[in-house]
């Protein structure tokens, strides 16, 4: 399991994992705006 | 027998007693990083409460506009800068001094820039934090966040210097290692702020 306290390697890998989510909700939640 | 022989030569304080399976350093980062999110948990709650409770809505009010396009500039760089301390430690781990240097300056220079730009932004706002409600927590979490990057700052201004003296092989770069988890983290809150704070 991913944890990013274990070392610099997984904690780099969760910030990119956040990034891709964030991106991605913030995306449907901006899309969803300007749609309704 | 042997046990009373080995007791009448020791000197100093007795071993400590290791009740847990936990590493001591992971479980010490672990608290670290738990009383951070609950710090910044606590901001977030005043944020969320201007946003769902109360009635003032969210920017742009009385005519202030957050500049996102400024801020995404420096999320940019930010996430750049994990980019760099990661290879960095890349350098680090497969002996390649120069690469570890070039990275640890290159995250620092970054680091600086972004809160240059931070601090160039909060001159050109144009409203306080006594302003309004809104005002106080934008400055307030963004400020939070703005002391983490100094304290990771402090911590990288340490692995570099240290990395240009010399220190710091492929089985010991703790001291890198370490500040590149904690830059990561303030990455990674960075990211959440920028999108709950400037663009939803």
């Amino acid at each position: 399991m991913l944890n990013p306290l274990r070392s610099e390697q997984e904690a780099f890998r969760f910030l990119l994992y956040v990034v891709v989510v964030v991106g991605v909700i913030t995306a449907i939640v901006l899309v969803a705006r300007a749609i309704s | 027998m042997e046990a009373a022989a080995h007791a009448e030569h020791h000197h100093g304080p007795p071993a400590p007693n290791i009740s847990s399976r936990v590493e001591a350093q992971f479980l010490g980062m672990l608290l670290f990083i738990i009383s951070e999110v609950m710090l910044f948990g606590a901001f977030f709650t005043a944020y969320f409460f201007i946003r769902v409770v109360g009635h003032g809505g969210w920017f742009p009010v009385h005519g202030d506009e957050l500049p996102k396009v400024i801020a995404g500039f420096n999320t940019a760089v930010l996430v750049s800068s994990s980019f760099t301390m990661h290879w960095a430690l890349e350098g680090a781990r497969n002996e390649n001094r120069n690469a570890m240097r070039i990275g640890l300056l290159t995250t620092f220079l970054l680091g600086l820039t972004f809160l240059c730009v931070q601090i160039n932004e909060y001159v050109h706002l144009g409203f306080a934090p006594h302003d309004h409600a809104q005002g106080t927590i934008f400055y307030g979490l963004t400020g939070l966040h703005g002391a983490h990057v100094f304290v990771g700052l402090t911590l990288l201004s340490f692995a570099t210097t240290r990395a240009f003296r010399g220190h710091f092989t492929a089985k010991e770069h703790r001291g890198v290692e370490v500040p590149g988890i904690y830059w990561h983290f303030v990455d990674v809150m960075w990211i959440v702020v920028y999108s709950t704070v400037y663009l939803l």
